[in-house]
């Protein structure tokens, strides 16, 4: 940091010791640098500059508070005792209070304060980088394009501020300008660059990725050709070419570049299907097919251990000769003993003749085996018994695949595999995947536990028997389990070693877990660790600003920017967000439910899960007590796993989110990025409807009802809303807006506008008689209209669940149900009792 | 993170000790070329003078395009009625309404009838 001139200077022994304390704080050599500010304090009182600095370290040392306010000091008082200049005119204090913003994640104030900075010392190389950097983060293209600008102009020689200024006018879409940049700076070069130089091999390829994407296909591939010989990237080389090959039509090259790269990597799917477009080869066509067959049979000649060329003519190959494939791929893999048989081939389960022929084959092998096993074991010895077990747990895959699935037989034939292997983990573990389908989580999950401690030091098992736990609602044994490989001196213990690590399937499962057995406020406070882990990888890009740059690898930074600005639409995200929402959507119509009471009237069941419960947080406060006070006498602090000592969370419990004033706001929080990152979800729309129509925004319920009527017409909750709606817009006391009014009308016709309500949705239930689903939004339905009807509903939807179709979802559905129109309890548990003697296994109604 | 750093302490080393970051730095510099001393002897000044002028041609056209968009005259009472329920930004709005010459209900509907 350079002073400007025009500003007053310390006299020569503070300045030194300025440049002192700059020094250790970019050394990290905090309590040096606060005392050599405090030795320029006592001879310049309240110096700006030497304020500013100091209010960094204390930033650094991880107290914002008291260094936002030593930074505002310093922005109000003098440079020189002599002078009337005060630190608003200095850039060192703006630079300071830009990096405090920027530190607590508020990146608008940060850079107005940058720009201030900037303003006051236009050509301070550190205010511009952390400014441009600041840019970009937010996206704010236009301005990255300046600061870029300005950089490359102080320093032109150096080809990464070339190479960032193209990248900023790629980013903002003018693909056009980012070439020209490129072009530009690659003319100013005398010679050459080496051929190991990466930076240069990156960017050139980097351009050409420029030009392809500008859609200019021909150009591109001319490019490439005067590149690819010493490019670095071989690889990626040869990709692009053969793929502009192809898309240019020239498939008699492009046929030929494929073949290239299966010779370099012949498992990779994507170069077969190259291969095949640049072939003129149609899966459909028949005779195409026999074309197929032959190429991909001299492929698989080539190697013995090729899986790629056996697998996919399975794909596309139908009757005898599907069966003679797959025949040969089955014998092939089983005979190895390959354990992840099945799932290679589960995905043509789709096609059902296919899976007929699989299941007609595999029973085959089985009583083959079994016909001549005794005169053949002493022959064949191990490999007989080992194809017999490869065909056992194969048949119990099958029979417990949704698409095939018998849970009687599956559970025959992994009882037959485990009389051979009772202490194979992969067995163990498919019992108690079979189990937990017979809806029985409990037995799972001890099952699980057994499978587990077939291979105590297997990490995949763990996790599986946690997960299973957690199903069962075990929270606590989950953690327990967890805590077998995590760091457990971790400050929060095993679960703050989880946050820390992001393990994001374990909340899930853990918040869903609390959710379901009504524990709202460790959900929530779950939820709300998952939403901000979405955050951190936000926050997590900023530092690949300059380090992807400085490496030159700008092809990998493009695609990461463009993943995290779609980060939100990851599944897990709108799994928790979804979760959360219905959970607020909960407190909204319960306030009470907020206060941590549950409703008055409970069942025996919740009754003791509250109990337990209560139990288990009183163990844990014991632990936690128990903990900080060993802290205290050993005197330390604990530490996250990067070393730094971590803030105590002053709501652990989550009763603080729970307690919420406003809870369809908070619903927002997570619904927003639903509706715009995921729009396809249905379930999402669904929620959002229920979001704004309690909230009165009647033309965005309208939106995410419409938006769900477009992707699943028939969609039973579809049928629900509109009635809802319809009648809240009739009922509405004030008139709406008119032009808001015009809309609806014109927008609004899935409800005809004269109908009698309760008339449409009746005829609705009558044309829906066999569907579990429709039948009980029809009931809920008919419930809103006209509370009268209650016991008749009660009657049908029980009557529901006799269905031949009915699932234990329906039941688990139509239980809530029942709790939200406040059944009485002998209802209920009549309504269970229905559902226990279809399904005596489920855990879910048994303690019911 | 702690700036502003030197320029030779790149932001993922560990910056424990001065043997670390003297470590880091040794690694850093293994697979970067130092650019201002390689790249000066490579470069030929000149054509980097006259690259540096051509700079920033494109930016008049932009100029031009946003002038043609802000013809249509827009009511603030309609932005603030969009704006409330539909709940968006004020820019936002003013954009969704030019896109509609203006027209309240028209751009309402289109808001309300995009699905995906």
């Amino acid at each position: 940091m350079s002073q400007s001139q025009q500003l007053p200077q310390l006299p020569p022994k503070e300045s030194s010791l300025f440049r002192q304390v700059v020094k250790n704080y970019e050394a990290k050599q905090y309590k040096k640098g606060i005392k050599a500010a405090d030795q320029i304090l006592r001879k310049v009182p309240d110096h700006a500059d030497t304020l500013a600095m100091k209010s960094l370290i204390i930033n650094s040392q991880g107290k914002p508070d008291e260094a936002f306010a030593l930074a505002k000091k310093a922005l109000a008082s003098k440079l020189d005792p002599k002078s009337e200049i005060r630190g608003m005119k200095s850039h060192i204090c703006w630079h300071v209070y830009g990096l405090l913003h920027k530190h607590s994640k508020n990146y608008e104030e940060a850079l107005k304060a940058f720009k201030f900075a900037h303003s006051l010392d236009p050509g301070n190389p550190n205010i511009m980088r952390d400014m441009s950097q600041l840019q970009v983060q937010i996206r704010d293209y236009q301005g990255y394009i300046q600061s870029r600008t300005e950089m490359l102009k102080q320093r032109a020689s150096i080809r990464q501020n070339w190479t960032a200024l193209a990248l900023a006018h790629h980013l903002k879409g003018d693909l056009a300008e980012a070439e020209k940049v490129l072009t530009m700076y690659e003319d100013t070069l005398k010679s050459p660059p080496t051929k190991t130089d990466i930076e240069h091999s990156e960017a050139v390829l980097y351009k050409n990725s420029i030009i392809a994407e500008a859609g200019d296909v021909e150009r591109a591939l001319e490019h490439l050709d005067t590149i690819r010989k010493d490019n670095l990237d071989r690889t990626s080389v040869m990709e692009l070419r053969a793929q502009y090959l192809l898309q240019l039509g020239r498939k008699e090259e492009a046929q030929i570049a494929y073949r290239a790269l299966i010779k370099r990597n012949n498992e990779y799917r994507n170069y077969y299907e190259g291969l095949e477009k640049s072939l003129d080869l149609d899966r459909s066509n028949a005779e195409h097919k026999k074309q197929l067959k032959a190429l991909y049979e001299s492929f698989a000649q080539e190697s013995e251990r090729l899986d790629a060329a056996r697998r996919i003519p399975l794909d596309f190959l139908q009757g005898e000769d599907f069966e003679a494939a797959v025949d040969a791929y089955l014998r092939r893999m089983l005979e190895k003993g390959v354990p992840s048989t099945f799932t290679n081939v589960k995905a043509l389960y789709a096609d059902p003749a296919k899976q007929a022929t699989i299941q007609q084959l595999i029973t085959k092998y089985a009583a083959e085996k079994e016909t001549n096993g005794s005169g053949d074991a002493e022959t064949n010895g191990e490999s007989a018994s080992g194809f017999q077990k490869a065909v056992l747990y194969f048949l119990a895959q099958h029979y417990d695949y949704h698409l095939s699935r018998d849970l009687n037989k599956a559970t025959e034939y992994i009882e037959k595999a485990l009389t051979l292997t009772p202490t194979s983990v992969d067995l163990n573990r498919t019992k108690a995947r079979i189990i937990k389908h017979t809806g029985d989580t409990e037995a799972a999950s001890r099952q699980m536990n057994h499978a587990r401690e077939q291979d105590l030091r297997d990490r995949y098992i763990n996790t599986k028997c946690a997960k299973y736990q957690l199903r069962n609602n075990e929270n606590d044994s989950a953690i327990e389990t967890m805590s077998k490989f995590t760091r457990n001196e971790t400050a929060g213990g095993p679960l703050g070693d989880l946050h820390d690590m992001q393990c994001m399937w374990f909340l899930t499962e853990d918040a869903e877990s609390f959710q379901r057995r009504g524990i709202l406020n460790l959900a929530l406070k779950r939820y709300k660790s998952l939403y901000d882990i979405f955050d951190v990888w936000s926050d997590d890009q900023y530092d690949f600003h300059t380090f992807s740059l400085r490496k030159g690898q700008i092809r990998a930074y493009v695609d990461m920017i463009r993943w995290e600005d779609n980060l939100r639409s990851h599944p897990m995200f709108t799994r928790m967000a979804l979760s959360a929402v219905k959970i607020y959507l909960n407190l909204a119509d319960n306030p009470k439910l907020s206060s941590g009471q549950v409703n008055g009237e409970d069942t025996a069941v919740e009754k003791k899960a509250n109990r337990k419960a209560k139990k288990e947080k009183e163990a844990r406060e014991k632990a936690e007590a128990e903990k900080k006070e060993a802290e205290r006498k050993s005197g330390k602090k604990s530490t996250g796993a990067d070393g730094e000592s971590k803030k105590e969370d002053p709501d652990p419990e989550g009763k603080v989110l729970l307690a919420t004033k406003t809870p369809l706001e908070d619903a927002m929080k997570f619904l927003a990025p639903v509706l715009e990152f995921s729009p396809k979800s249905v379930e999402g729309q669904n929620l959002g409807f229920e979001v704004f129509i309690r909230r009165r925004k009647y033309l965005l319920a309208l939106k995410c009802l419409l938006a769900a009527a477009a992707l699943d017409p028939e969609s039973p909750v579809v049928h629900e809303q509109a009635i809802r709606l319809r009648y809240t817009l009739d009922a509405l006391s004030e008139p709406l807006a008119i032009p808001v009014a015009e809309v609806i009308k014109s927008s609004f016709t899935l409800v005809p506008a004269q109908a009698s309500l309760a008339a449409h949705n009746d005829s609705y239930l009558n044309e829906n008689k066999q569907s579990v689903s429709h039948i009980r939004h029809g009931l809920k339905t008919r419930q809103f209209l006209d509370l009268k009807t209650l016991p008749q509903n009660e009657k049908d939807l029980m009557e529901s669940i006799k269905l031949p179709s009915a699932t234990v979802d329906d039941v688990v559905k139509g239980i809530s149900v029942l709790k939200e129109w406040n059944s009485e309890q002998a209802v209920r548990k009549s309504f269970v009792d229905v559902a226990r003697e279809k399904w005596p296994n489920v855990t879910a109604f048994k303690s019911a | 993170m702690a700036e502003p750093q030197p320029a030779d302490i790149p932001e993922d080393a560990p910056t424990g000790t001065a043997e670390d970051r003297r470590a880091a730095a040794a690694l850093s510099s293994l697979d970067t070329h130092d650019d201002a001393s390689a790249d000066k002897r490579d470069v030929d000044s000149e054509a980097l003078g006259n690259a540096m002028k051509n700079l920033g041609g494109g930016k008049q056209k932009e100029a031009k395009k946003e002038v043609e968009s802000k013809k249509v005259k827009i009511d603030m009472k309609d932005v603030s009625l969009l704006a409330e329920h539909l709940e968006l930004s004020k820019p936002k709005v003013t954009e969704l309404l030019k896109a509609h010459e203006g027209d309240a209900v028209r751009a309402m509907k289109a808001y309300v009838s995009t699905s995906a």
